[in-house]
């Protein structure tokens, strides 16, 4: 620690011109973490705020609620625990504002979804023509008492409440009765709605054509979903691996430079692990400094960064990334660990 | 007191073909108060010599005792201890740490060892004798060669060893320094009670040594005039 300390303090730009790049790379992870946990709680954040254990979506949809349809005679007996809904995409319109893409979620009025929704403002849906919508919608000018028409309905609809947290595929929620999804649709007479969820894990659809799922395999299978998330999770292990690299590079030149110096040291009989240690915590105070640095500029983006980037700051899902790049620290030490452990006393000897 | 010693010690570079025999059956010892010169050519062995009296390589055959202690019998640990306690190296290239303050060199040695060190008293007297002591809040970059030469001989100092070891330790100054460093080698021996030993192919230290031994390819003989 001592001549850790010593080095970053005397060796002012070279320990800078690290520290800037653990900085950059810290920041930049810290960044992208925040855009995939932001992104991936917009996917997902309604079907998190319904608390639901289990779907049931008709057979052949392949686990996508897009694609299922259930008609009365599969929806069979339904307990206090499960619910309908019907959901579709639509284009939500109105007079001088710009078209925004939604999707309308069809509830029942007496079931546990609709009457847990928590309202920011206004109150649940009534009658056929309200709707309670996500709070995005206020940003794009909508209030209380606005009306809008759906796709190319005749029909307005009364926006009577807002709700936070409805984003289902990143799109935010028209929320409205199951029967007005029917009618938008076009099905009086056909399937009655797009799946049954329930709060019981130990749910199971007893009828024939449609299967039970867990809300993990809805969410992984939701459009694009996991493959963002794999582009995320690949982007930050390659950053994790660069920093890495950076780290390795970057110290093996500092010790190899320090070589002569250090076989006097051993010749003296100043121990190996003196020498390690000193590499090591080199290492990690240079990588601290960065994170240190690095989180200062995320707290400050987090607060300056406008509400519409999908962003969310975790702060102890950010502690864990930061502990993987003092880990990258320690592992990057390992190489001029190495070259300290074999250095050659007898080298500076003699002439 | 024999500070140091070595027992029949041979050394051999290499295998097979391209074998080196450095050293033949030398046998050597150093009291305490004295300086040791060893004399001999470029390739004599010497810089072997050196290296094996100050536990750096282990002989191919023969034995070493440093400060009482079988050297070769101590695990690599307890090697680098007795080094630390008992052997002060003077080197032709000092290899200060070039990030470490005068005061923080002797920092250094004092967070390891953490004992028998000099008192600050004993070490202020040792800066005084080397003419170092204004120079203790300076990096080395700000020093001079020589300035940095007598720090680097003030940090073997500092644990207090009784065997110094100094390698060539004139070879590029002028005859003015000569008698500089071989006067401070000297005072080492008599003022402060260490086994002094120097090789050098220099002649020009004979003057203050009390023990003459000459290097031939390997075979060490003690010269038995003393002062020329
Ligand atoms: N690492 C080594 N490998 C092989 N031969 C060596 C090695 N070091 C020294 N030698 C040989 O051993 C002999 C003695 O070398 P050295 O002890 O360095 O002599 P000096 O210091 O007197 O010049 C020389 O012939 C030299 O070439
Ligand atoms: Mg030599």
């Amino acid at each position: 620690m001592f001549l850790a300390l010593k080095e970053i303090k005397k060796e002012k730009l070279r320990s800078g011109a690290i520290i800037t790049m653990i900085v950059l790379i810290c920041y930049l992870i810290f960044i992208l973490t925040s855009l995939s946990l932001g992104l991936a709680r917009q996917n997902t954040a309604a079907i998190k705020s319904w608390h639901v254990q289990r779907f049931a979506l008709n057979s052949n949809a392949n686990t996508d609620m897009r694609q299922s349809f259930l008609n009365d005679d599969q929806l069979g007996q339904l307990t206090k625990n499960e619910a309908v809904l019907g959901q579709g995409s639509v284009v939500a319109k109105a007079a001088g504002k710009e078209k925004l893409s939604a999707v309308f979620v069809g509830l029942k009025s007496n079931q546990f979804i609709a009457k847990n929704l928590q309202l920011t403002s206004g109150h649940p849906v009534r009658h056929a023509h309200e709707i309670v919508v996500d709070d995005s919608f206020q940003d794009k000018g909508y209030h209380l008492g606005s009306h809008l028409r759906l796709n190319d309905q005749k029909q307005r609809y009364t926006i009577v409440g807002f709700t936070k947290n409805a984003k289902l595929n990143i799109a935010p929620i028209v929320y409205g009765q199951l029967s007005t999804w029917k009618t938008m649709r076009g099905f009086e007479h056909g399937p009655s709605a797009s799946a049954i969820v329930s709060k019981k894990a130990s749910y199971r659809a007893q009828t024939a054509g449609i299967t039970t799922y867990s809300t993990k395999q809805i969410i992984n299978k939701l459009p694009g979903y996991q493959a963002q998330n794999t582009t995320f999770i690949l982007m930050i292990a390659f950053l994790m691996v660069i920093s890495l690299i950076i780290i390795a590079v970057f110290l093996y030149i500092l010790t190899m430079q320090k070589m002569p110096n250090y076989a006097v040291l051993r010749a003296q009989g100043i121990p190996s692990k003196v020498l390690v240690g000193a590499t090591i915590s080199q290492s990690v105070l240079l990588v601290i400094f960065g994170l240190a640095i690095g989180s200062l500029l995320t707290a400050g983006t987090a607060f300056a960064m406008p509400a519409a980037v999908p962003m969310a700051f975790d702060v102890p899902m950010l502690a864990a990334v930061g502990l993987g790049l003092v880990l990258m620290a320690l592992l990057g030490s390992l190489v001029p660990v190495r070259s300290v452990l074999r250095v050659d006393p007898i080298s500076v000897i003699g002439g | 007191m024999n500070a140091i010693s070595l027992q029949n010690v041979s050394h051999t570079y290499g295998s097979d073909t391209a074998q080196v025999h450095a050293l033949h059956q030398l046998n050597f010892s150093a009291q305490s108060g004295t300086l040791n010169l060893v004399l001999g050519p470029s390739g004599s062995g010497k810089t072997t010599f050196l290296t094996i009296a100050g536990g750096l390589l282990t002989p191919t055959t023969g034995g070493v005792t440093i400060a009482g202690q079988n050297y070769t019998t101590l695990s690599k640990k307890q090697q680098d201890a007795l080094r630390l306690s008992s052997i002060g190296f003077v080197l032709q290239a000092y290899h200060l740490l070039p990030y470490l303050k005068v005061k923080e060199q002797f920092k250094l040695v004092s967070q390891v060892k953490k004992t028998g060190n000099l008192s600050a008293a004993k070490l202020a007297e040792v800066l005084d004798m080397l003419e170092i002591t204004d120079l203790l809040n300076k990096y080395p970059s700000e020093l001079s060669g020589g300035q940095q030469q007598r720090v680097a001989i003030a940090r073997a100092l500092y644990p207090n060893p009784a065997i110094i070891l100094a390698d060539e330790p004139t070879a590029a100054l002028d005859s003015q320094k000569v008698k500089v460093v071989g006067q401070l080698l000297a005072d080492l021996a008599h003022q402060h009670d260490k086994a002094v030993i120097v090789v050098t192919h220099d002649p020009r230290l004979i003057e203050f040594a009390d023990q003459i031994y000459d290097i031939t390819d390997g075979v060490l003989t003690h010269k038995d005039t003393v002062q020329a």
